[in-house]
């Protein structure tokens, strides 16, 4: 996309997958800023402004029947109903809950292909913009800054909409955005006034981006997660990248930062300290502040290793202040130092030690909100995953909450950072692998959206110490592609792996994708003979153990191939929580847990979302124990 | 009672009863099984026990088709034939004391043993025997032998073990082998001890399915405190034991038949538990996991239809 601001919206981008993103500000690390050391210690920025709470909200059937002129300055949104942000709209009662797996949600009911699998011209213009399914949901949310906020440049930041959203200020055309799972961030400066504001957001069930995210999971959309306006300091680090390095003897390393500054930098002094864990100060540097600069790159002589059973973390400061001396902003980072990497017997190593992944594929889910998760749930997740010696868990298949990645990195949690992708259904037909219309496949105008998602899921979650592995998404077929995420990963970030399961469909990438052999399901014999027969990467399952309703039986056998193989490095279970809705039984009125088709939801696949080591209610299911004992076991 | 040490045996026109001590217990010729088991006064059966073969369909059992290759186990499961009856009196055969011939007996008959063989015949094509002893001494226990003849043409079976329903729910069970819920591939978690259930749990899979079997069982003690004798308000709690004989046993105490379970899509459809289901298990298949659509449970796992299956365990009384 140009630089340049496009100032009206159109509705035939949901059917242009070569349009993703409209005016989004680049995606960028996920540092949080701060004034002082005082809002830091009570995490709290005043900086940031909550948009959270009751928007205005209308729904409609489809695109034709929808409120056009609801953006604009002067419309009045009296006889709007209220909704819950975050929140989604099917469980505010507007949109029928519907589960499937593989299929696309409109199996049955509407014909698709995705643009350009026919051919060259075949655009399918109107496929989503006019589509009969493709419901809307429009949002008002009126607010004044805080006075904290006034006199800065702000943006607005929405961290997960599903599928497509447009954004309106005072009628302004902010832009458009597509990848559910990555945070969108648009400038509001131009159009703020100090009185009241009036955001506008228009989201669509449905997109081209609907085929890169036909995820196993509930079918949902709306604004899920956290909504807040960012205040921009006078000089403000817009980009951090850390990168801490392990020396050959694993006792000494290097740090290297490097960022990005907006605003006016002259006379700006950047203090940057490195704390060690017992509060001791490692490291101290001053540098004056252009518009891109290396902060650090030192030597340290001796280094504590960041690992599972030790997650030694630093605390990284960088002060931001004026040529008068005041504090322009406070940025706390936290840092491991940790080496990943292939060894000559093609073994994954960390810190030089072969890795073993005990590890668990997680949906995010909550029984009562759906994909609305809250600190809560995350924090027992992690101890659940302490509890029960789970050291590694996948991102299936889309980026998490942004603070799912930092609880990680401080319990030393092994992350494979997954992209939001996944196109099962446009290759997987009923079992048979069926790529006539495969996306992104090698379709050339599918690239730039994938890439796109690559790069958010990279410069957002980059300085997180937990992820080993960037993972290209899931069970999307292989093509040129995915080829290209996996040289863009190459490219930017050499310091960890590049994961993709898929490949194993099409061979003949192999080559060029993915640093491991990865596969689902296979069972303890494939396993073995793929290891028996020259293996060229070390072995993973990125899904093993499908725990649907009573299962986990067998898992030794598993187990066991890490005795004998070191080219075996374990594997991610399916998965760590069912995805089941609370509701009140209609006849008893007693609270009970649903599944896929108990909401007239059709077609759905039903109880196959029951795959939990967890139920939906966060309480373990009776397998735990065996997995906590083998996992226990090495 | 005339003789404490003896068993005092009626042999009656269309049942064997068998009393001591504070028990009394009375084998039916025409329902094919144990049909009254009273220790200190409290009735332990609503039904017969029977053979059981069947278990509520897991989701791997669905998605890798088992439970339709082993279809005929649930027909098996629900009806059985009982072909003959056979009763051993201080260990010899008598002549099957039914009318007239148990004519030549009194009302004052005793015994040191009792055992009484019901020889099944399992409904399935071909068919199969099961034979199921009962053999009672005068200190109240007794002893059960299962014996399963192997059929080379029958499917792999889901289970096999005998079925007891008890008349009233459960208020807890207790038992001395490994926590949790464990199947023979899915045990190595569980860590031997004693441990107490409360209530009567069912495992809330989103989709009821066979669930809370404890594998390697030396003993389980399942406790009442009511029953349905209109003219006993007694809320004392009161116990029976099943124990190992040689071989450890596996068991599942819920409130719910397998097929109870089978029918049930969602766990709040399952009636309201008013009976307790104890099921002693000589063979559990294992539940699996590879995947939840084609792939078997381990072949170690699995119960082949055409060997033989040999178990057995104590029932006695309950000393909680």
């Amino acid at each position: 996309m140009s630089h340049e601001k496009i100032a009206q919206a159109d509705s035939r981008w949901l059917d242009d997958p070569e349009v993703f993103r409209v005016n989004e500000l680049p995606a960028h690390s996920d540092h949080r800023f701060y004034r002082n050391q005082d809002e830091i210690k009570r995490d709290q920025s005043s900086f940031v402004q909550s948009l959270n709470g009751d928007w205005r909200f209308s729904y409609a059937k489809d695109p034709m029947s929808r409120q056009k002129d609801f953006y604009k300055a002067d419309f009045d949104s009296g006889n709007f109903d209220t909704i819950r942000v975050p929140g989604l709209i099917e469980f505010a009662g507007y949109n029928k809950i519907h589960y499937i797996n593989t299929f696309y949600p409109w199996e049955g009911k509407e014909f698709r292909r995705p643009a350009f699998t026919m051919g060259p011209d075949q655009d399918e213009a109107g496929m989503f913009s006019k589509g009969k399914d493709n419901h809307v949901g429009a949002y008002v949310k009126k607010f004044t800054l805080n006075p904290d906020l006034q006199g800065h440049d702000v943006r607005i930041r929405f961290e997960g909409v599903e599928t497509a959203m447009y954004a309106w200020l005072n009628g302004h055309f902010l832009g458009y955005a597509e990848d559910s799972f990555t945070p969108h961030e648009f400038d509001l400066t131009p159009y703020l006034t100090d009185g009241e504001n009036t955001l506008a957001v228009e989201v669509f069930n449905r997109s081209t981006a609907s085929f890169l995210e036909d995820q196993d999971m509930f079918r949902f959309f709306g604004i899920f997660r956290d909504v807040s306006l960012i205040a921009q300091p006078a000089v403000h680090i817009e980009d951090l990248s850390i990168k801490p390095t392990v020396n050959d003897d694993f006792q000494s390393g290097r740090l290297k930062v490097e960022a990005q500054f907006s605003g006016q930098q002259s006379g700006v002094v950047a203090h940057l300290t490195v704390v060690d864990a017992t509060g001791k100060q490692v490291y101290e540097t001053r540098s004056e502040v252009d518009s891109d600069v290396q902060l650090a790159d030192t030597p340290f002589k001796t280094i504590h290793l960041w690992d599972n059973d030790n997650p030694y973390l630093y605390q990284l400061t960088i002060t931001l202040t004026d040529k008068d001396g005041r504090t322009l902003e406070v940025v706390p980072y936290q840092f491991g130092f940790r080496r990943i990497e292939i060894n000559q017997d093609k073994v994954i190593v960390l810190n030089g030690k072969r890795l073993i992944i005990k590890g668990v594929n997680r949906h995010e889910w909550d029984a009562k909100s759906g994909r609305v998760v809250t600190m809560s749930d995350m924090k027992q997740d992690i101890e659940t995953f302490k509890k029960n010696n789970i050291n590694a868990v996948r991102t299936c298949h889309y980026p998490d909450h942004i603070s799912w990645y930092y609880l990680c990195d401080t319990n030393g949690i092994y992350m494979m950072a997954e992209n939001n992708l996944e196109s099962h259904g446009t290759w997987q037909k009923l079992g048979s692998v069926e790529p006539s219309y495969n996306v992104p496949g090698s379709v050339p105008q599918w690239q730039a959206a994938v890439l796109d998602r690559a790069k958010n899921n990279y410069e957002t979650f980059k300085n997180h110490t937990s992820i080993l592995f960037w993972s290209l998404g899931n069970e999307s077929y292989a093509g040129d592609d995915i080829e290209a995420m996996n040289s863009y990963y190459k490219e930017v970030d050499p310091s960890r792996l590049v994961h993709y399961e898929g490949v194993f469909h099409n061979p003949k990438y192999k080559p060029t994708i993915s640093d491991v052999e990865s596969r689902m399901y296979a069972t303890p014999t494939e396993i073995e003979a793929y290891l028996k027969d020259n293996p060229q990467k070390p072995f993973l399952l990125c899904e093993y153990m499908h725990d649907m309703g009573n299962s986990i039986g067998g898992m030794k056998s598993y187990m066991d191939l890490l005795d004998k193989y070191p080219m075996y490095q374990g594997g991610f279970i399916w998965d760590f929580i069912d995805q089941a809705v609370a509701v009140k039984d209609e006849v008893t009125g007693q609270k009970v847990l649903r599944y896929g088709g108990d909401f007239d939801d059709r077609v759905s696949d039903y109880e196959f979302s029951g795959d939990g080591l967890m139920f939906a209610d966060r309480t373990e299911k009776p397998a735990m124990q065996e997995v906590k004992y083998y996992y226990g076991k090495y | 009672m005339a003789n404490t040490n003896q068993l005092k045996v009626i042999y009656g026109d269309g049942t064997l009863g068998v009393g001591g001590d504070d028990f009394h217990y009375i084998f039916s010729y025409s329902r094919g099984g144990l049909e009254s088991l009273v220790i200190g006064g409290k009735e332990w059966l609503y039904r017969e026990p029977k053979p059981t073969f069947w278990r509520a369909t897991t989701d791997n059992d669905r998605g890798n088709g088992f439970s339709k290759k082993s279809i005929q186990w649930l027909g098996a499961d629900m009806f059985i034939d009982v072909k003959s009856i056979d009763v051993k009196v201080n260990n010899q055969l008598i002549d099957f004391p039914g009318a007239p011939l148990n004519n030549r007996y009194s009302n004052n008959e005793f015994a040191d043993q009792i055992e009484i063989i019901y020889h099944y015949e399992t409904l399935t094509t071909p068919s199969t025997t099961v034979d199921v002893s009962y053999t009672v001494t005068p200190n109240s226990v007794i002893k059960v032998a299962v014996h399963y003849a192997g059929q080379k043409a029958l499917p792999e079976l889901p289970v096999f073990g005998m079925r007891f329903v008890l008349p009233t729910k459960a208020i807890d069970y207790q038992y001395d082998g490994l926590s949790g819920e464990t199947y023979p591939d899915r045990m190595a978690g569980g860590v031997p001890g004693v441990y107490q259930i409360d209530g009567l749990p069912v495992t809330k899979y989103l989709v009821p399915e066979d669930n809370g079997v404890h594998m390697e069982t030396n003993w389980v003690t399942v406790t009442r405190n009511s029953t349905k004798n209109n003219a006993d308000s007694s809320s004392v709690p009161f116990s029976l034991t099943f124990e190992k004989v040689d071989q450890p046993f596996a068991f599942s105490a819920l409130p719910y038949t397998a097929e109870e379970l089978e029918n049930a899509t969602h766990i709040e459809e399952l009636p309201l538990p008013r009976r307790t289901v104890m099921t002693i298990l000589g063979a559990v298949r294992g539940v699996g996991g590879i995947d939840s659509w084609g792939a078997d449970v381990e072949p170690q796992y699995h119960i082949p239809a055409d060997q033989d299956i040999d178990f057995g365990f104590v029932i006695k009384r309950g000393s909680k």
